[in-house]
């Protein structure tokens, strides 16, 4: 999913949980920040595509954004005493799982390739949905105070 | 010849003669000499445990000379072969684990922060022969003990281990990624091709 479709439904998870202090930004890293694998992944796409030529499906993901990320996130949430990274990870997985290219969610430890789920729906509906359904809900949750 | 088998080779010249003491004159094989760096270990640990740090940590030290020679025994004697690796990264996994947690059974670090450092470097573990990356913040880090407090160490062990970890999965993942940008065709399907192709 997008970077604002993340940074929204992050702020809607803070909102709804209260969130305040060193949790904060540490939902947004998990959440959020974690996308910054598509950085690292950015010279390789100029390499192999280059500036000129946009290549739909290139494969930006890494281990930093799939399940077998959680292997080290509860540990770190042992560490810091908060389920905050876990849950915040797990959110943004839900979302990226929800788009349909290839993922290895256990890779290097298995072969195994996923879908997703939904993947007779089109991308950009799904997108759409939660994007409109958690602007309501933050503006709700605005509204409310 | 790469920079860390020219280390290893200057190095099995340095220990040499120590190498040739113990299979020439002991009899030892690698896995013998992994077998006594384990004991070593051991008796370390119970060293800790009962709050003996010092002599703890002499015999950590020389449990990890040992852990050291194996490795020139099996190279300098052309014993080398992958089940004697694998035993030697067991005995240094059942060496830390038990040493670890020495520590919190002399009530020096909670238990929790020993086996959240257990599960880093077990993490590392899992990966480093893909990654060929691990710069070894374990056992080596107790000895800063002498000067830092073991509560700090065992973090610093854990935060490492768990960078390290990351940054491992991280070359693996560019290493894949090397493999799908040389395959041609539908990138929808690139990713699973290239596991196709991956031992």
């Amino acid at each position: 999913m997008k970077i604002f479709t993340h940074i929204l439904v992050t702020t809607v998870g803070v909102k709804l949980l209260h969130l305040h202090g060193a949790e904060v930004p540490l939902a947004y890293a998990f959440g959020v920040a974690i996308d910054i694998d598509h950085l690292i992944k950015l010279p390789f796409y100029l390499k192999a595509v280059g500036l000129k030529e946009k290549k739909l499906g290139y494969y930006w993901r890494s281990s930093l954004q799939e399940p077998v990320g959680l292997l080290w996130i509860v540990p770190l949430c042992f560490f810091l005493n908060t389920y905050v990274p876990a849950l915040f990870y797990v959110m943004h997985l839900c979302l990226d799982y929800s788009v349909r290219f290839e993922k290895l969610p256990l890779y290097p430890y298995s072969k195994w390739v996923a879908r997703g789920w939904l993947i007779d729906v089109a991308d950009n509906t799904k997108e759409l949905i939660v994007f409109v359904t958690f602007a309501c809900l933050l503006i709700a949750l605005f509204v409310r105070g | 010849m790469p920079a860390d088998r020219t280390l290893r080779s200057r190095l099995d010249t340095l220990q040499r003669p120590l190498l040739r003491l113990l299979h020439e004159v002991f009899g030892l094989s690698p896995a013998m000499v992994t077998g006594v760096s384990l004991v070593l270990s051991l008796a370390a640990a119970v060293a800790i445990a009962l709050r003996h740090l010092p002599i703890g940590l002499i015999l950590m030290a020389v449990s990890q000379i040992f852990d050291g020679l194996d490795g020139g025994v099996a190279r300098v004697y052309g014993l080398g072969s992958p089940a004697g690796q694998k035993l030697d990264t067991m005995a240094d996994r059942v060496a830390e684990v038990t040493i670890f947690l020495a520590f919190a059974v002399a009530g020096t670090v909670p238990i929790k922060l020993v086996i959240l450092a257990l599960v880093a470097i077990a993490l590392v573990t899992s990966i480093e022969q893909r990654s060929g990356f691990d710069p070894g913040f374990k056992r080596f880090v107790l000895y800063f003990g002498l000067w830092f407090p073991y509560l700090t160490l065992f973090n610093v062990i854990f935060v490492a281990n768990l960078a390290v970890y990351v940054i491992g999965l991280l070359i693996i993942d560019i290493k894949f990624q090397r493999k799908m940008d040389a395959l041609d065709g539908d990138l929808d399907t690139v990713a699973s091709r290239a596991l196709a192709l991956e031992d």
